[in-house]
């Protein structure tokens, strides 16, 4: 029987060309589609699932109240994973990972020939057994244990020692805050895989980092490093939850921490919070691209399913014949979704084809390396949803077609004609509805991170280049500065100790005491120490009072606050205030105007600088338009003339302000790839319906004809039907855009308002690409001779 | 095997109500061969169809083979009508996708017989209709009486009691015509039962009786004197 059924099909598609052609090309791309996404989302949920421990990992979080409102953290106390292994005894390890990366920072490393700067962590005894970082050489439970040790990557090994081997036991130089330390190399760690969160290129040890480097690291009033536990096997994560919550108050009197744990996993898919509410992150992206997907293959299976049901009256003979001679409902049904089926597993070849050809443009986008790599996982998908969208296409002709009575087939005389064009109209309205839909949120996406390049950030970014000062620059920036100050081009420069873009990390603090503080008031303020040029360097603007300059006398004692903190601090009058930073006494000397510390999508915050003239991280420099490339290997070799040893790694700050936007110009790229598919298989469907409708009308359009219709109203008569169904579907997308988008939007702190214009323009494209769709087919059939069409008929 | 009492059958549309049979009483013995005649429009396809079980009355009794039929669901039809009764239509109504082997072996497929017993039955009756040599030709590579030929072959593949007939030779010339009525006469006299809608007079003669319908009732029939005279 399935081989009787698939004869027939097969010739059909031979002999329905067009029909086979429109359905093989939508689908295949409808399938290519859902793969693409396929693998891409099976990517990103794969990232950080590779540790053998990884249910038991957790990582745990701060939580804290700032001004009524809920604020969580990932930064914790040095001390904390001690704590946790001693008191609470459902742990297993506990490690202080201290990401170098995450902070912005890269160590410079010495063997004493080679040089490379690169970033690592420095991290607890227990990381190796915690994490499944498999180690070349090495064992997990020792490679951390002396306080020198340094375990470095196979990577770092062949590029500072030639081989793993010949790197064990040698001795290792890095810098951090000016300060050279020396490490023992101690085990080699196969390089971490792409779909790890913890990138990293050496693991040295938290007793280093915390004794030698970073002292505040020992006392439980200061945050930083991250904390992760692995847990004993089964444990119930409430109960735990509700053992760690006031731990740190056993050990700081001035807590205003509770703790809670997070799925380690979900460090990647869900990091974001709103008011202490664990509220998705990049799992939003997810769900939005897999839906994109499903939308996209049922926009294909709509096709097949509306032109099967418009060619209907080709197979009335067949099926009534079929059911007088004894073919069951059941047989045809069976019939019609072999078809269907066939027809899917063909285009799945040109699927495949489809992926091949399109996976270095979709690695290029999502920035991945995803390919056909045939696992069982891979196929299985594969075939099931090849199938499953062989039913789903089947499913409607399928139940309509069987359900004719002989009688009614055999004489063409069918009653539910009418209400099945209806559905195939209802069906057209979806497609565009969704394929507009799709469209507009693109547009709109493409709006607000044009807005967010665009939006003025309260400081200069373009043209000012950025590097490290390490060495001989980090103690003493200004030395370098007078160098630099040669060279032409460079036409203001400035120090600072972090980035002054929070996403790459840096410091922020609760320390600030002020006149009036009302009790349990706690601001989390991004603190940095800048010299008196960086604001001028940066052009950020002082609302009251002045900036740092040199004829202040001890500068360390004034600070400068922008107008968010103070908004914040309730100061009325701030400028000449005393306030508390860290128990000492400083005055407030200027109040700066508003700057975004993050990306323009989210709320401004409160900003101290403190002044220091030396020991800075990070020199800023303005350049001269067009004059970029020559200052800046000008300043690349007065930087390694003045600092032997030293990289010269630079970034231009309005390129690292523009990748904080990465993941939304990412999937506006997917989004807008995939919204062209979606109106072009659409499209197809339409000329498909255009060819049938056209067809079926033969004899009507050459009557008309004949009694003196011009070829121009034929044109209108038969396209008006087409375009009505576009509108109807541009006044449903509309609201339904409107809204997801609007819900999109007011996740940022600053964003567009949707303009009518969006959906005019979106419209218009598309009732302009449905005509020139239907044009071919419409055209045809209006100029065509009418006598032709009454003999045939 | 057929008996037919007081059926009617009325079709109606939003405005209008047509009757297509009234009261019609009639039996067809087994082995019988009866020619319904009558002018166009008089019911003789819809008393056809509603004999084959195409479509059911509005009123009245069909019992076919003692077994009440009037009132059957689509699916009891369907099960009824499968190896019972074959099919003969003007138009042939062969699939045109399906050679002309393929299309006589579908009715088996759907009594799930199997492959070997299937060929050997077909291969036989496509001998018997002397198409064999165009089984694997497709029907529109068949002239109309070479069609008719093939639909004869799936109608009696299966050795059904009844065949339909619905004007087997509207479509043909008279050579064919005469070629087709033969075979049915040959069919008739090894025991099939033959109910037959026709037109045509020449036809009618090959039939046992003559039921003639007008405005859809019987109004006479009449016994053929000369049956088989012309064969």
């Amino acid at each position: 029987m399935l081989k009787n059924h698939l004869k027939i099909a097969w010739r059909n598609l031979k002999r329905r060309l067009l029909f086979s052609a429109v359905n093989i090309l939508g689908l295949s791309i409808g399938l290519s589609s859902a793969f693409l996404i396929y693998f891409w989302v099976t990517d990103e949920y794969k990232v950080d699932r590779f540790h053998a421990n990884g249910d038991r990992l957790y990582q745990i979080m701060e939580k804290s109240t700032e001004n009524g409102i809920v604020q969580i953290h990932d930064g914790t106390q040095g001390p904390l994973s001690d704590a946790l292994e001693k008191d609470i005894p459902e742990v297993e390890n506990a490690v202080t990972v201290m990401d170098l990366g995450k902070e912005g920072m890269s160590l410079t490393l010495r063997n004493g020939v080679n040089t490379f700067k690169s970033e690592g962590l420095f991290a607890g005894k227990a990381f190796f057994e915690t994490f499944s970082f498999p180690l070349l050489v090495g064992r997990s439970g020792e490679v951390l244990l002396k306080k020198e040790s340094v375990v470095i990557s196979e990577n770092l090994a062949a590029k500072l020692y030639g081989s793993p081997n010949k790197a064990i036991g040698q001795s290792i130089e890095y810098e951090m805050f000016g300060i050279v330390q020396n490490g023992l190399i101690s085990g080699i760690f196969r390089n971490p895989p792409g779909n790890s969160t913890l990138q990293f290129d050496y693991v040295a040890t938290k007793q280093k980092f915390v004794e030698d480097i970073w002292t505040n690291g020992l006392i439980w009033e200061n945050t930083g490093p991250q904390t992760y536990v692995m847990l004993k096997a089964n444990v119930d994560m409430a109960a735990f939850d509700r053992k760690i919550e006031h731990l740190i108050d056993r050990y700081s009197e001035y807590n205003t921490f509770t703790l809670f744990t997070r799925k380690f996993t979900d460090t990647y898919l869900r990091g974001n919070f709103e008011n202490g509410v664990q509220t998705g992150g990049r799992i939003t992206y997810i769900r939005l691209m897999g839906f994109i997907a499903v939308l996209i293959l049922l926009i294909a299976c709509i096709n097949f399913m509306n032109l099967s049901t418009a060619r209907v009256s080709r197979r009335f003979k067949e099926i009534g014949i079929k059911k007088t001679i004894g073919g069951t409902k059941k047989v045809l049904i069976f019939q019609f979704l072999s078809e269907s089926v066939l027809l899917t597993y063909l285009s799945l070849i040109l699927a495949l084809v489809l992926v091949i050809a399109s996976i270095p443009l979709f690695n290029f986008i999502t920035g991945k390396e995803l390919g056909l790599r045939f696992s069982l996982g891979e196929i299985a998908f594969i075939l099931v949803t090849t199938l499953i969208t062989g039913l789903i296409s089947g499913s409607y002709p399928a139940f309509y077609l069987a359900n004719f009575s002989p009688l009614a087939a055999l004489t063409g005389k069918l009653h539910k004609v009418g209400s099945v064009i209806n559905a195939r109209k209802g069906l057209v309205v979806f497609q565009f509805m969704a394929s507009l839909v799709l469209i507009i949120s693109v547009l709109v996406i493409n709006e607000q991170v044009r807005y967010a390049l665009n939006k003025p950030v309260g400081f200069e970014r373009d043209h000012v280049v950025s590097f490290d000062l390490e060495g001989k620059a980090y103690a003493e920036p200004q030395v370098l500065f007078d160098e630099l100050d040669k060279i032409e081009g460079v036409v203001g420069m400035g120090a600072i100790t972090e980035s002054i873009i929070s996403e790459e990390g840096g410091s922020s603090t609760y320390g600030l005491e002020w006149p009036g503080k009302i009790e349990g008031t706690e601001i989390d303020f991004i603190i940095r120490n800048v010299d008196e040029d960086l604001m001028k360097t940066l052009g950020i603007e002082i609302a009251e009072g002045q900036g740092f300059n040199r004829e202040l006398g001890a500068p360390e004692t004034f600070l400068i606050l922008n107008k968010e903190a103070i908004k914040l601090m309730g100061l009325k009058d701030p400028v000449g205030r005393k306030v508390q930073l860290w128990g000492e006494e400083k005055t407030i000397l200027g109040v700066m105007r508003d700057f975004n510390t993050a990306s323009v999508m989210q709320p401004i915050s409160p900003v101290i600088f403190a002044y220091s003239a030396n020991q800075m991280g990070k020199a800023m420099l303005k350049l001269q338009t067009r004059m970029e490339q020559k200052a800046l290997e000008q300043i690349e070799a007065a930087y390694i003339r003045f600092n032997p040893g030293y990289q010269f790694n630079f970034s231009f700050l309005d390129q690292t302000f523009e990748k904080q936007y990465l993941s939304e110009k990412r999937i506006l790229s997917l989004g807008r790839y995939f919204a062209y598919l979606a109106v072009f298989i659409s499209c197809l469907g339409l000329f498909g319906l255009a060819a049938f409708d056209t067809e079926l009308r033969n004899k009507e359009i050459s009557i008309r004809k004949v009694l003196g219709s011009t070829s121009l109203g034929i044109f209108k008569l038969l396209s008006t039907d087409f375009i009505k169904l576009v509108l109807i579907a541009i006044v449903i997308a509309t609201p339904i855009a409107w809204y997801v988008m609007q819900d999109w939007l007011s996740q940022f702190a600053y964003h567009i308002s949707i303009s009518w214009r969006v959906f005019a323009i979106s419209g218009l494209a598309t009732i302009l690409t449905a005509i020139v769709t239907i044009s071919f087919q419409v055209i045809r059939a209006a100029v065509a001779n009418p006598v032709k069409g009454l003999r045939t008929e | 095997m057929i008996q037919i009492q007081n059926l009617k059958k009325s079709f109606r549309t939003e405005e209008v109500e047509t009757l297509a049979l009234n009261n019609v009483n009639m039996k067809i013995a087994e082995g019988e061969f009866a020619a319904i005649m009558g002018p166009s429009g008089c019911g003789k396809s819809t008393l056809l169809n509603i004999i084959g079980m195409l479509d059911n009355p509005t009123a009245g009794s069909y019992k076919f083979a003692g077994h009440e039929v009037s009132g059957l669901k689509e699916r009891q039809r369907t099960s009824l009508r499968k190896g019972n009764l074959g099919f003969v239509f003007q138009s042939f109504n062969l699939i045109d996708e399906l050679t002309v082997f393929e299309n006589v072996e579908l009715p088996l497929i759907y009594l799930k017989m199997n492959k070997a017993e299937r060929r050997e039955k077909v291969t036989k009756v496509l001998e018997r209709m002397k198409i064999a040599h165009r089984e694997k030709h497709f029907p529109h590579q068949l002239s109309g009486g070479q069609q008719q030929r093939v639909a004869i072959a799936r109608a009696v593949v299966t050795h059904p009691k009844l065949i339909l007939a619905d004007e087997p030779t509207g479509n043909l010339d008279s050579k064919n015509g005469t070629e087709v009525m033969n075979l049915l006469t040959e069919l008739n006299q090894e025991g099939t039962t033959i109910v037959m809608v026709t037109h045509s007079d020449h036809d009618s003669h090959y039939a046992h009786r003559v039921i003639n319908l007008f405005d859809g009732q019987i109004v006479t029939e009449s016994q053929n004197r000369a049956m088989g005279a012309m064969i």
